[in-house]
């Protein structure tokens, strides 16, 4: 009798305590984030020409990526993270008749998070290692994680980015796939994975009940940066895509490759709100 | 007291007379509800390390709904003048494809297209056909019988046929528990069809025993799986995995696999997936086909143009031919005759045993 007392006395206490915690649970504010590329400062489209280096000209078909991890922080040195999106695949092969798609970027899935100033922004590229033990099978149909096309079944990996294209070798205005002018990048691996935190000069702020759109713009062409001084042409510090025109990672040198260009990403992201 | 109990067990008797006799009358014409209806779920059993596949909800896989969809792809009513099935162009002993570059109907006349496998269809769920331009099993089930080059019938006289049949009523309502003929109409027989397509599934060829730790590659077929899927750092990579990857033996993408030499967009003969999307750098492309089953599927491509795997070797270790959005993969292999060999001899692993068999 005196337990049933308790709990009667107890449960409209409780109750009372739950319900003082809704409007604190309020205070959020959506944030979007848009994935945008470029070709050194042009668009980026598939299926069009640009300059790699002089006298040799590239031309994409494919270019998407893994992003993971995405989350605001409070503080330069804080570990106070608010996740944004724990992975979504981001594709930006829109080619020359979709201009206005790849005008509009890619808009990844996103979580509500607290109403707040944050200072930095921190991004994944790739799929993380935890993740990277799963593989597509263990997804329904429709996962990002589900796409048997971003999966290496030998090395046990996802591939976290794909960049496909031809590059004009012999100068002669045509791309041949016969004659092996096309590269094939296939970037993978849990070595490879790259994260970064950036620090916008003016901090991002939430609002409550607000949508706040941050733009992540990737030059794609510094992605082939080869800062190591190795691989790259003679007078440019790109990578000799004439020479290395793949990497599906499981040379030592393909790997070393690959490597960089995932590392690249961080040089190539620009945040703009 | 005693009164009232007595009053109303003779009445719960009499309602229960009344009822018995309704029981033994024979049903109206065209009723069903006499016939009893407790569907069992169908098992799927996927094999192992298989991806799971969508079943759309308003149409869940029972064992009385595929057993009906068996019996509707096979049965040559279903053509106007009952010679042919949906089986005449996908054999179970032949993968369910039919040998022929393209399929001819039942009037004799080609399509432009050669007949697909129909094992693991459930998996695509980035379209079906060679374009994609069919998203359900369901819708695509209503097709073949009113398509000109293939059963070239009417569903209305379809379902004349069923509702007359001495067998399908009776299994329409074990499978969808309608109350009466009237009932019966093509959107539950598609249903049924697609639920038997969907429980055609393959996860049992040598390279899946393999992959499951049950079934040892000989020498050659190793090598092939190596170049395959470059998988060796001491191989040259063949790029097939990169399209064709396990367990499917697909990725469902629809890419241009360099089969058709073309200098701008048009110059296509069949525009295949651009068709759908509008988009003329589509042109060309064609949904990546799995290769289960393979050695049994010939000839090859969706035009048939290539009548053994060897000559499918032969192209993909040319380069390919030129056209505008052919994809990098496709490249110069350099492969020697050995190692073409190997290549084949990997295909041939992929051939299921459940589906080499005449029914
Ligand atoms: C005359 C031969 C013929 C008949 C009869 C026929 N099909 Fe087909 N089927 C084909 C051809 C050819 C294709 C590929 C067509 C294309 O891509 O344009 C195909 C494709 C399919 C596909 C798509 C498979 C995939 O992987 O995307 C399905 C499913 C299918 N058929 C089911 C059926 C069913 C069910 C029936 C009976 C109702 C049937 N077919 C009757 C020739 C036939
Ligand atoms: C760029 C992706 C790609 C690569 C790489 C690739 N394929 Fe294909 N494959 C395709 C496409 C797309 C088709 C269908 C093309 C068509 O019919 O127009 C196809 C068709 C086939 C077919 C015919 C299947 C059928 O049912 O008719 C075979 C066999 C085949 N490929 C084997 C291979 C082998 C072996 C390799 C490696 C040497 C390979 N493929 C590499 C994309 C690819």
């Amino acid at each position: 009798m005196r337990k049933i007392l308790i709990i009667l006395i107890s449960l409209p206490i409780f109750i009372a305590s739950s319900c003082d915690k809704d409007p604190e649970m309020e205070v959020v504010g959506d944030v979007e984030i848009i994935f945008r590329a470029n070709y050194d400062g042009e668009l980026f489209l598939t299926q069009k020409d640009y300059e790699y280096i002089p006298d040799m000209s590239i031309k994409f078909s494919t270019f998407d990526l893994y992003v993971s991890n995405i989350s605001l922080l409070k503080e330069e040195s804080s570990t106070d993270e608010s996740e944004l999106v724990e992975i979504d695949f981001v594709d930006l092969s829109f080619d020359i008749n979709q201009q206005s798609r790849a005008e509009e970027g890619d808009t990844v899935f996103t979580k509500k998070v607290p109403a707040g100033s944050y200072k930095g922004f921190k991004i994944g590229f790739g799929v993380p290692a935890d993740l990277n033990r799963t593989s597509p099978n263990d997804y329904g149909s429709g996962d990002v994680l589900a796409t048997s096309s971003h999966y290496w079944a030998p090395l046990d990996s996802y591939i976290f980015s794909k960049i496909e294209g031809f590059v004009d070798k012999d100068n002669d205005g045509i791309y041949e796939t016969s004659e092996g002018e096309g590269f094939t990048f296939h970037l993978g691996r849990d070595e490879v994975y790259t994260e970064r935190i950036i620090f916008p000069s003016d901090p991002i702020v939430v609002e409550d009940g607000q949508k706040l759109e941050i733009y992540i713009d990737i030059d794609v062409k510094k992605l082939f940066n080869m800062p190591i001084d190795q691989f790259d042409t003679n007078d440019d510090n790109l990578l000799d895509i004439e020479v290395y025109d793949g990497a599906h990672g499981n040379q030592e040198e393909e790997l070393i490759i690959a490597k960089q260009l995932m590392r690249n990403y961080s040089e190539a992201t620009l945040l703009e709100q | 007291m005693y009164k009232a109990l007595l009053v109303s067990l003779l009445c719960l008797c009499v309602v229960m007379l009344f009822t018995c006799k309704d029981k033994t009358k024979p049903p109206a014409p065209g009723e069903l509800t006499h016939i009893s209806y407790r569907p069992k779920p169908y098992p799927y059993n996927l094999p192992e390390g298989f991806p799971r596949f969508e079943v759309p909800k308003d149409n869940p896989g029972t064992v009385e709904g595929v057993s009906l969809g068996e019996k509707l792809f096979f049965d040559p009513l279903l053509s106007a003048d009952n010679t042919m099935s949906c089986s005449s162009c996908h054999f179970p002993h032949l993968a369910m494809t039919d040998k022929k570059a393209r399929s001819t109907g039942i009037d004799g006349k080609e399509g432009i297209r050669s007949a697909m496998s129909l094992i693991n269809v459930a998996y695509y769920r980035e379209g079906l056909f060679w374009d994609g331009r069919v998203k359900t099993l369901e819708e695509q089930a209503l097709l073949p019988v009113e398509d000109s080059v293939e059963l070239h019938n009417s569903w209305d006289e379809v379902l004349n046929r069923l509702k007359k049949h001495s067998e399908y009523p009776a299994l329409f309502r074990k499978a969808f528990g309608i109350s009466s003929i009237e009932e019966m109409d093509k959107y539950l027989a598609v249903k049924a069809i697609a639920q038997y397509e969907r429980s055609l599934i393959s996860g049992n060829t040598k390279f899946d025993r393999f992959r499951r730790g049950e079934a040892v590659l000989s020498e050659e077929e190793m090598r092939g799986y190596e170049l395959f899927f470059d998988a060796s750092p001491d191989l040259p990579d063949a790029e097939c995995g990169h399209c064709h990857n396990a367990p499917l033996m697909t990725t469902n993408e629809y890419l241009n696999n360099g089969i058709s030499e073309a200098f701008t967009t048009e110059d296509f003969t069949d525009k295949g997936y651009g068709l759908i999307t509008g988009n003329p750098l589509d042109n060309g492309k064609f949904r990546v086909p799995s290769l289960r089953n393979i050695i049994l599927t010939a000839p090859y491509m969706h035009d048939g143009r290539f009548k053994t795997l060897e000559e499918v070797i032969e192209h993909y270790n040319s380069g390919g031919k030129h056209g505008p959005n052919v994809s990098p993969l496709i490249r110069p292999l350099n492969l020697n005759e050995v190692q073409k060999r190997q290549l084949i001899a990997f295909l041939e692993t992929l051939t299921d045993p459940n589906f080499t068999q005449q029914n």
